[in-house]
């Protein structure tokens, strides 16, 4: 089997083709989240760190959306969001360790 | 295995001439082109290793003033952290054997594979002309500390720059070796059929993908602080040097993992061959590369205990430091138990495979010394560090690194090296070795600082033994590298298999042809290590 | 001499999988890489609260807000390139894929108006009204410098990236059965994307 075949073979396998639909549907929701966060920072109270957890949240959310969605992610192998996880764990990691050291010194 | 008309032409007479080598697009070439060029940047940082050496052979001064001596160090430091040690391994062997070894005829990535040496070598002329222009080679020590590195006239730009390109290099090898690992694996060998090597290149892929990136905007952020005049480690606009620390080490402690993990991963080829039996504890053995490669991003801190980073950051480092020993007695276990009842055939790469074990068993041990924190506060910067990491670094991996040569010597070149003069250059590698570092671990419990360019009269008998030991060691580098050198063109043509191995580089010809194999490689049945009578060995010469 | 035999797992075959496991790790590094600056910000903003929300007050929150909708619309925009061309529909794949570099240079110009305006104030390191500033605050701008013009440096590698992609489109390099280009284009922009969805409330939302 020449590598033109397979590859299309590999096509074939990986059916999904992401909608346009579902391309404008994530991206409503981003605009949503996005004039949210705005705001919750424009007219929230002075939550200060909460603001800060709010913030980081929605934008992980929007972040998410971006990922699984446009990117395709969560159609892809299980290995690529495995590997992303791990990623994100680690630079969690470094940040709690910096920060831990500053906060207790 | 018939030596019968080859077929084809071998890698090397496919193409000649100069371009045939630096545009080419075979791993095997590509492999080779780094060790010609990371071989020869080891023998100028072994010179200023010398140079070191003798300057320390009585106090005050011998031979060059307090500043060209920390400019040494630190040029020695750069060239071989980054320009040997953390290549070599991966780079000329992982290049060279890893498509063998996983029965495939390339890299996934052919041209960027080339790409990565390019970078390399531009790398290199950047570290490199910092020896030309200005005031001379950064004196900064390899670790670039700020707030100094910001300060001084010395060329840290370019230095910090390479290290960055330098960086790059490794990332792109790392991302190489992992999608040619998932991708390219001959049909029937799966993760758990494959070479042991195989298993920690691609753990050190992983670190080399992860872990560079921090360092390359760590090092960003420094050339920024120089060309602006401030920057984000200068407490003049509220910066913190420590956090420098924490960046660099980020980087740089998963790195001792990018030199130690490839080291690893030969002397469990080399031991199952030589000792004509499967390994013990396969599975052990290849997912203890992933525990190391795994935990070494959590320990860090280890290199910062007395910078006046906090106490419970310190304790933490320290007891995850602790961790990351587990997997490492895991594989010296292993190879241990390996050997036990083998048909032991003593041939050099396996000294060096010995030798690595004792190595890096003192070099371990004594990190263990760093690792808690009460002692390390008595031998932080002092001789016990340069010797636990040269005895780890050198002793382990650069032992390591000269086994390797010695066993694919034949599968590269198609020709036997000189095996007295290889017993030869061993012992007094060895020896010279243990002669010049043992002295420093005494030294640095003493209380000998590390970086200075002198010392008190009390520590000048063990300073005197050390640097004796270096020619020793000097010595044996010279003749071993006469001896491969001379061999390659004068040695005895080698078999396709003068070790009697299993695995998949030993089933096509010495040198390999162009595309690897020229028939279907065949797994061993039942695991890579699988010998089928230990006690019935050919020995092909 | 003809080479005869060739490999089932040949490595130099062109891969899809292959080239996508690629990219995949490639970004990998690049998140690391602004991660090493996010973590610098995070510290430097845990010590420097009150600092860092003064200097915030700065910025433009609707040239942020707008530069935050375009980044998002372009992924939409090259998500949906992907989609047209895997369906065979190669015009509005390059159509889509211009929108894409339309949007990105809409992103520059914007951040272009807002750097000016910052140097118009001398807050760029080294100027005077900078280097009167209260520590946090200088380190507050330091970042956003920094950050922000290593982002856009992303976004010009981006919209080069799909120039390149539309350059094959239009040969038929990149096509229906060969698309990784342009799907690695689209990975690429996303996490271009991806940086500043977390910059711009870092940067821009303090309170």
């Amino acid at each position: 089997m020449d590598h033109k075949e397979k590859n299309t073979e590999q096509l074939q396998e990986q059916e999904h083709i992401s909608s346009y639909k579902e391309h404008f549907g994530t991206w409503a929701a981003l605009i949503l989240l996005t004039l949210m966060t705005v705001f919750v920072s424009a007219f929230g109270a002075d939550l200060s760190t909460l603001t800060v957890a709010t913030a980081m949240l929605i934008a992980t959310v929007k972040a998410l959306a971006v990922a699984l969605y446009f990117m395709h992610l969560k159609y892809e192998a299980k290995i690529y969001r495995a590997w992303l996880i791990v990623v994100m764990a680690l630079f969690v990691f470094f940040l709690f360790m910096v920060i831990l050291d500053y906060l207790t010194r | 295995m018939t030596e019968a008309a080859i077929s084809q032409p071998n890698f090397f007479q496919v193409k000649k001439g100069l371009f045939s080598w630096i545009f080419t697009l075979d791993h095997k070439r590509i492999g080779l082109l780094y060790l010609y060029s990371i071989g020869t940047f080891f023998l100028v940082a072994a010179g200023l290793g010398v140079l070191m050496r003798l300057e320390l052979l009585n106090p005050g001064r011998d031979l060059i003033d307090p500043q060209t001596y920390n400019q040494v160090f630190t040029l020695h430091g750069v060239i071989m952290i980054f320009l040997f040690i953390i290549p070599s391994i991966p780079a000329v062997f992982g290049n060279f054997a890893l498509p063998l070894l996983l029965g495939t005829d390339d890299v996934a990535f052919p041209r960027l594979n080339l790409f990565s040496w390019w970078l390399y070598i531009l790398g290199a002329f950047f570290a490199l002309s910092t020896l030309v222009f200005g005031d001379g080679p950064a004196d900064t020590g390899w670790t670039f500390y700020a707030p100094y590195s910001v300060r001084t006239g010395t060329n840290v730009t370019m230095s910090v720059l390479a290290a960055f390109i330098l960086g790059f290099s490794s990332i792109l090898t790392g991302l190489n070796f992992i999608v040619t690992i998932h991708r390219l694996r001959t049909p029937g060998m799966g993760f758990n059929q494959m070479p042991l090597f195989a298993w920690s290149l691609y753990a050190t892929s992983w670190i080399q993908l992860l872990a560079t990136p921090v360092i390359g905007i760590t090092l960003l952020m420094i050339v920024a602080e120089r060309f602006f005049g401030i920057g984000l480690f200068d407490p003049s606009i509220g910066g913190d040097p420590i956090l420098y620390q924490h960046l660099f080490w980020i980087y740089s402690h998963p790195a001792v993992y990018i030199m130690a993990l490839p080291a690893m991963g030969i002397v469990s080829e080399v031991i199952p061959t030589f000792a004509q039996r499967t390994i013990f504890g396969y599975k052990a053995i290849a997912y203890s590369s992933m525990a190391i490669a795994f935990v070494g991003y959590f320990v860090w801190g280890h290199h910062m205990f007395t910078s006046g980073m906090s106490g419970p950051a310190a304790w933490i480092f320290s007891i995850l430091t602790f961790f990351v020993a587990i997997p490492t007695a895991v594989k010296v276990f292993n190879w241990v138990a390996t050997l036990y009842k083998g048909s032991i055939n003593i041939e050099v790469p396996l000294l060096f495979a010995l030798a690595f074990i004792f190595n890096f068993m003192i070099g371990g041990l004594t990190g263990l010394v760093l690792g808690a924190l009460a002692a390390d506060v008595h031998v932080h910067d002092t001789y016990f560090v340069v010797g636990h990491f040269h005895y780890v670094m050198f002793g382990g991996a650069g032992f390591a690194f000269f086994g390797a040569l010695h066993y694919w010597f034949p599968k590269i070149w198609g020709k036997m090296y000189n095996k007295k003069v290889a017993n030869i250059s061993f012992i007094l590698l060895f020896v010279g070795f243990n002669v010049t570092y043992f002295p420093m671990l005494i030294l640095g419990i003493m209380g000998m600082p590390r970086r200075y360019y002198d010392y008190l009269p009390e520590f000048t008998n063990l300073n005197q033994v050390s640097t004796v030991g270096s020619w020793v060691l000097i010595l044996g580098l010279i003749i071993m590298i006469i001896n491969l050198v001379v061999s390659r063109r004068k040695g005895e043509k080698a078999s396709s298999n003068p070790w009697n191995g299993i695995t998949l580089d030993w089933q096509t010809t010495s040198p390999p042809p162009l595309h690897n194999f020229d028939k279907m490689p065949e797994i061993p049945e039942g695991g890579p290590y699988n010998y089928p009578d230990a006690h019935q060995v050919q020995k092909q010469k | 001499m003809e080479h005869a035999f060739v490999l089932p797992n040949s490595g130099h075959n062109w891969d899809a999988k292959s080239s996508k496991m690629g990219m995949w790790l490639f970004l990998f590094t690049e998140l690391l890489l602004f991660g090493g600056l996010f973590l610098v910000y995070m510290v430097y903003r845990a010590l420097n609260p009150d600092a860092f929300l003064i200097a915030s007050f700065e910025l433009n929150v609707y040239m942020g807000t707008v530069n935050t909708l375009v980044l998002l619309t372009s992924s939409m925009t090259i998500a949906m390139a992907i989609t047209a061309l895997q369906k065979g529909n190669v015009k509005l794949a390059i159509t889509l894929s211009w929108l894409t570099i339309l949007a990105a240079i809409a992103f520059l110009v914007i951040k272009y108006f807002e750097w000016g305006s910052k140097f118009e104030h001398g807050l760029f390191p080294g100027m005077d009204h900078y280097d009167s500033l209260p520590l946090g605050e200088r380190l507050y701008f330091y970042l956003y410098f920094f950050m922000t013009g290593l982002h856009a440096l992303h976004v010009i590698v981006g919209g080069i990236f799909i120039g390149v992609v539309i350059y094959f489109m239009r040969t038929g390099h990149v096509n229906k059965d060969k698309i990784s280009l342009l799907e690695n284009s689209g990975l690429y922009w996303h996490l271009v994307d991806l940086i500043w969805i977390y910059l711009f409330p870092l940067f821009y939302l303090i309170h």
